[in-house]
């Protein structure tokens, strides 16, 4: 449980501890060994030892045999290579399964940012428990970047945590986060919010923009969709984990009374005022809203059981030190 | 990490549980006034303080008080997680067999632990601590909690007084299978009286908070009330959902027959041009029946899939006797 210690006291001296680069890669990357060549130069500026993994998402053959020439020339890659396509967050997982470092430092397997502001990001690491990278200044269009604000502020409004690029691939991370922090599906992208959520502390360091990266920027829109479930999967799990009923129950509870002061009214109408009942739409509103109601009550319930029956597995605190 | 508690430690009778959330004014005399009360008895004790991400060194002071006490025990979040959690923390890691958990605020009195443990001794399995002369604010604080208190008593069958007194002693063996999660610490004696555990409440000290400010405001009702009804699910259905979501569907089922009849009689003595709307709402409310019938039917396999269950911790009455 304890941290590692990392001491940093004058401006241009290398970091100690040993650091792991994880480089997941997927469809969208630039010539391996250009970049580990930066790359290397940058941290071998900024640290005393580190490691390479490469993580090859898929079978990209002609990028491993060319990471298996590069193996035999420098001996601190590793190679690691996924059955299929599984996507980035397993692919960093995998990464971290075999990082060494106290340190990991992820990074993008294209040119993203500038490589030669690197070792400012890694000598801003003080007392953080992650560092992550922020484009800027940026070099794509405005249209680009109204997008990222508005998802951003979004995040912001969801979670209660500012940040302002979590696309950025360049993350330095304490071993420790990635031990407690679990990731799955898409939600990679979301790792700093995680962290937060599990009390660590984040902090956003500005690398430039590499005027490589915008080259694809408009996507499909169902990647805007998964994106939308994404940030709401992080929003239910850090807002509500440990209490579905308070959400279903606030959306259902809501919907049934909204339901039932409707259905009242009708029933007035009907009563007092003779109004025919038999074929009014209204009637139908009211009732479907009670009903949607209890059902959305009903689920919360379902995840309250499911919440109850694994409380034991389930912890809702994360000690940072524990004396005597 | 099936059972994450630790397990009682032979060498210590009494736990002291307390969380504290920036309380650095009221760290010293809590030690002080927790050590001189607990001077003349014959207990062997351990005090757990649990910083919950205090911002205002409360981590620091409690380090230095722990250098020259090795029966004061820290445990400091990373963040601030809440109450429940610093509880649930300092009782998975107290060692005694009898845990006292007490508010960090110094409105509890620990003068008070020696009565609560001599009735641990005496049979109880849970001793609930009763403000009876509670020094807060009338309106925002003494008649909610007046409210929430008799609601609690109502719908648990369980009628505990205060609900919302932190002072408590448990016996290890029973609050450890307790589940203990969100803002349940609340709803423990609920829970416990479920497992046929022996619950007693005795009137203890409150004074008037000294430094710093109530960490509690209203504007909680409606969190109350959903986990009311949760704890109400869960104590009486969460050994058979299907039974639960089938009472939720009647209802409905009983809006189905008697509608049908109607169309029947409808379409049997009178016209038989029926209208739209009822026949549309027969069709809601069959589909609603089956959504939360088969909701039951989820709700057993989760049951199945489960780790914790209520007859789990029912079954420690018969283990009471081991300690």
């Amino acid at each position: 449980m304890t941290d590692a210690v990392v001491t940093m006291p004058f401006e241009n001296q290398k970091l100690d501890n040993h650091i792991s680069v994880v480089v997941p890669i997927s469809d969208r990357r630039d010539d391996i060994l250009n970049l580990y060549r930066d790359y290397e130069a940058a941290l071998t500026e900024s640290t005393k030892s580190f490691d390479f993994i490469f993580v090859l998402d898929g079978d990209f053959n002609d990028t491993f045999a060319r990471l298996q020439e590069m193996r035999a020339e420098f001996d601190n890659i590793t190679i690691i290579r996924l059955a299929r396509q599984f996507g980035e967050s397993t692919a960093l997982n995998a990464g971290f399964e075999h990082a060494t470092g106290e340190l990991i430092l992820t990074l993008p397997p294209y040119y993203q940012i500038e490589p030669s502001a690197l070792p400012a990001l890694i000598r801003s690491f003080h007392s953080y428990d992650m560092i992550i990278g922020r484009r800027w200044p940026r070099t794509d269009s405005l249209l680009n970047r109204i997008g990222t604000r508005l998802f951003h502020r979004i995040i912001r409004l969801m979670t209660g945590y500012t940040y302002r690029d979590l696309g950025c691939g360049v993350r330095l991370i304490r071993h420790d986060v990635v031990e407690n922090v679990t990731l799955y599906g898409d939600l990679h992208r979301f790792l700093p919010v995680l962290a937060n959520y599990y009390g660590y502390t984040v902090k956003e360091v500005s690398l430039p923009q590499s005027k490589h990266d915008p080259r694809v920027r408009l996507y499909r829109p169902g990647i805007y969709f998964r994106r939308m479930l994404d940030l709401f999967a992080v929003f239910f799990v850090v807002k509500f984990t440990k209490k579905p009923l308070r959400f279903f129950g606030l959306v259902g509870g809501t919907l049934a009374i909204i339901g039932g002061v409707l259905l009242s009214g009708i029933a007035y109408q009907r009563l007092f005022l003779d109004v025919a009942l038999g074929n009014r739409p209204a009637l139908l509103l009211s009732t479907l809203l009670i009903v949607l109601g209890t059902q959305l009550i009903a689920l919360g319930l379902i995840g309250e059981l499911i919440i109850f029956t694994h409380a034991r597995e389930l912890r809702e605190y994360h000690i940072a030190e524990i004396v005597n | 990490m099936t059972d994450k508690s630790t397990p009682a430690d032979k060498h210590i009778d009494i736990s002291i549980v307390v969380p504290l959330f920036n309380e650095s004014e009221s760290v010293m005399p809590l030690y002080g006034a927790i050590m001189a009360a607990m001077a003349g008895s014959d207990y062997r004790f351990e005090i757990l303080l649990i910083d919950d991400g205090s911002v205002d060194g409360t981590a620091d002071i409690i380090k230095d008080l722990a250098k020259n006490n090795p029966l004061l025990r820290l445990i400091r979040f990373r963040r601030n997680f809440g109450q429940t959690a610093a509880m649930s923390a300092g009782i998975d890691h107290a060692r005694g067999r009898i845990i006292v958990t007490m508010d960090g605020d110094l409105q509890n009195d620990p003068r008070d632990i020696g009565k609560l443990v001599s009735r641990i001794e005496s049979g109880a399995d849970i001793v609930v601590g009763w403000r009876r002369n509670r020094q807060d604010r009338w309106l925002t604080r003494k008649v909610p909690s007046r409210i929430a208190n008799w609601l609690i008593g109502k719908v648990t069958g369980v009628p505990i007084r205060d609900n919302g007194c932190s002072l408590k002693a448990y016996r290890h063996s029973i609050i450890t299978r307790i589940p203990l999660y969100s803002e349940m610490h609340r709803f423990i004696p609920a829970m416990a009286s479920l497992s046929g555990a022996k619950i007693e409440e005795i009137p203890v000290r409150h004074h008037a908070r000294m430094h710093g400010e109530s960490k509690y405001g209203l504007g909680r009702a409606y969190r109350v009330l959903l986990d009311l009804l949760t704890v109400k699910a869960l104590i009486s259905f969460s050994n058979r959902p299907l039974l639960l979501f089938s009472l939720l569907a009647l209802p409905p089922f009983v809006l189905v027959l008697s509608g049908c009849m109607y169309l029947a009689y409808q379409f049997i003595f009178t016209t038989n041009d029926y209208v739209v709307v009822p026949v549309s709402l027969i069709l809601q409310m069959i589909a609603t029946c089956t959504f939360l019938f088969l909701c039951g039917a989820l709700g057993e396999l989760v049951l199945r899939a489960g780790t914790t269950r209520v007859d789990l911790f029912s079954r420690l009455t018969a283990e009471l006797n081991d300690d």
